[in-house]
């Protein structure tokens, strides 16, 4: 299979010239099944107006666009390269979308269909010619056909997020982002009018369980795919709480789980090609990382696995 | 030619539409709102706010046992329920229910006050939590003995909201001929609160230990050997409740004392584990009714 980086950026695309090298587009994936054909797409960031624009180069009569695309979660910058996927406006196009619902339940379908509507977008979603359909996700394990598997796990972002890890042929791929270590968001200043001991004691070792729960999903992948926005200080100035993880917890994590390859994805939008250089030059050299090959996602970036 | 649908059969159909968008109850709503509308609002005032209401506490267990997959037993516990789904998606949850509540502009209860439910629900939750701990169960148990309590008699809201005339008279008649509610309840319209709890609590995935609560609060002895320790607490905390006198659920009936000798027994207690009770879940209620009335004087 072939894994690549359609968008790399967290937040809002970030065009511009501090931004050439890694990308400005945010989140989109592509991982293409050769022998079989298949293609599987994470989340629709602006990234996915590019892929769209590659599959359409490609398309003969003969051959429709088929494709599954897996939503982490709804938020902005992961679906709003959808309207700009050109393959939606063809009527041979198949395109099964796949995410996790909202505590308010309601259905993938109206979520990501609300951008889909004259107040936001030209088309309205009941004007998109391809056969689409939606599918709601929650945690399990599931058979894609074809020799893919999928396990699905819930990370910790202010909305709903599903980590996919993708197993074909005794090779995995996992993402986990958006998502920031679980923590106990209960107080535990016992000079606190509102402190609870139970409370306390019993949120640290739900964020411990969390934790290593997260762990046990990520566990041994080959391509780990991790969110890594912030620097561990930045993270720790105001940002804890906006679902997003620092650099040096996604490789401790990483190297606790026994990754082979960790990514470091969703990038700051403030962080600049030449930030990024400087952060791989601290963090990516073989005697930080250890066993596990470290580097920052760049856009248009292709791994054979 | 198909038979007529049974008086249960009809009750069922319209409670399971209501249990889908039953809203929290009026006594917290005011704190849920101002809680959850509150950016800063300290998460253990979140995690209290919840705790003191039935039905949000139910639907955020709900939440948690329905979405995740793979946990070894069913999440019972909000505080694990608010570290795993984040405190905004708790938020937007409460906020949704409390919204129901208020577009409804009725209250919760037709029947009997609904204040009257939260003090006896709240009261039932403290004692069951009291008499785990004199048990010996561990700090995090308890919460669950505390869950069950506030939960056990959720079954009463879809018939008292859906059914306002046939509960009136349940009551009533419950109330004259000094006979138990869920008898009445079943003679009047074909299923009791008990079934209709436990209803709840299955379609919630509460796990068998609220399950059988909110199905077996009046009748322990048919539990499994496994839960019947566990309901035969939550059963004690409920007569007690009602001997009290602290709120009321309607269970106005029973000849309390004969019960909970019964149960005490069947718990391994005696009657001094109840004698300072009284006073720490009136403490308890007190503390409860300060923490909601101050947001209720803005």
């Amino acid at each position: 299979m072939n894994l690549k980086f359609w968008g790399v950026r967290g937040g809002i695309p970030t065009p511009g010239p501090q931004t050439v090298k890694f990308g400005g587009n945010t989140s989109c994936l592509e991982l293409e099944f050769r022998e079989t054909q298949r293609r599987i797409i994470i989340d629709a960031g602006s990234g996915i107006r590019q892929l769209g624009n590659r599959l359409m180069q490609n398309k003969t009569d003969k051959n429709c666009i088929s494709a599954d695309l897996f939503l982490t979660h709804t938020h902005l910058d992961h679906i709003l390269g959808l309207p700009f996927f050109a393959p939606i406006y063809l009527p041979d196009t198949d395109l099964r979308i796949y995410g996790p619902v909202t505590c308010e339940e309601e259905p993938l379908e109206f979520v990501i269909g609300a951008q889909l509507s004259y107040r936001y977008f030209p088309v309205r979603q009941a004007e998109l010619a391809a056969n689409i359909e939606y599918l709601n996700l929650q945690e399990g394990h599931f058979d894609l056909g074809d020799g893919i598997k999928l396990v699905t796990k819930y990370l910790n972002h202010p909305l709903l997020c599903l980590g996919y890890r993708f197993e074909y042929r005794g090779k995995s791929i996992c993402t986990a982002y958006d998502t920031e270590p679980f923590y106990n968001v209960f107080s535990t200043d016992t000079n606190d009018p509102s402190y609870d001991e139970a409370m306390a004691k019993e949120g640290e070792l739900a964020a411990q369980i969390e934790n290593s729960r997260i762990e046990d999903f990520i566990r041994d992948a080959n391509i780990l795919i991790y969110d890594a926005q912030y620097l561990q200080d930045e993270y720790e100035t105001g940002r804890a709480g906006w679902g997003h993880a620092s650099i040096e917890y996604a490789i401790e994590t990483a190297r606790r789980s026994q990754a082979e390859t960790l990514i470091l994805f969703h990038h700051d939008p403030m962080r600049t090609d030449s930030e990024i250089d400087e952060l791989s030059d601290r963090f990516c050299q073989p005697k930080h990382t250890a066993d596990t090959q470290v580097l920052f996602a760049r856009e248009g970036m292709v791994i054979d696995i | 030619m198909l038979d007529a649908p049974s008086k249960a059969d009809t009750c069922l159909k319209r409670i399971r539409i209501y249990i889908a968008r039953m809203p929290s109850l009026s006594t917290t709503v005011t704190k849920v709102l101002e809680t959850c509308n509150n950016p800063k609002a300290s998460p253990n005032d979140l995690n209290r706010v919840i705790s003191l209401d039935p039905v949000l506490a139910g639907q955020v267990l709900r939440l948690i046992n329905s979405a995740y997959y793979g946990l070894p037993n069913p999440i019972t516990s909000l505080t694990r329920a608010i570290i795993m789904l984040g405190l905004n998606t708790v938020k937007n949850l409460a906020l949704s229910f409390a919204i129901l509540e208020t577009m409804s502009g009725k209250g919760a209860f037709r029947v009997f006050s609904v204040n009257d439910f939260w003090a006896h629900s709240l009261c039932v939750a403290v004692a069951a939590r009291h008499l785990a701990m004199v048990k010996g169960a561990s700090v995090s148990s308890r919460e669950d003995f505390f869950i069950a309590g506030l939960l056990h008699d959720l079954g009463k809201i879809p018939l008292n909201k859906q059914f306002p005339d046939q509960y009136r008279r349940v009551l009533d008649e419950s109330c004259n001929a000094q006979r138990p509610l869920q008898d009445l309840e079943r003679e009047l319209l074909g299923i009791d609160h008990c079934s209709v709890g436990e209803l709840i609590a299955q379609k919630w995935q509460l796990g068998a230990n609220l399950i059988q609560s909110l199905g077996y609060h009046h009748k322990p002895d048919n539990v499994s050997q496994t839960n019947r320790p566990f309901v035969t607490l939550v059963a004690l905390a409920n007569s007690y409740a009602n001997l009290l006198k602290i709120g009321t659920a309607g269970d106005v009936a029973e000849n309390h004392h004969p019960i909970i000798s019964y149960l005490l027994e069947q718990s391994g207690l005696d009657w001094k584990i109840l004698k300072n009770l009284g006073d720490q879940v009136l403490e308890a209620i007190e503390k409860a009714k300060i923490f909601l009335e101050i947001s209720h004087k803005g």
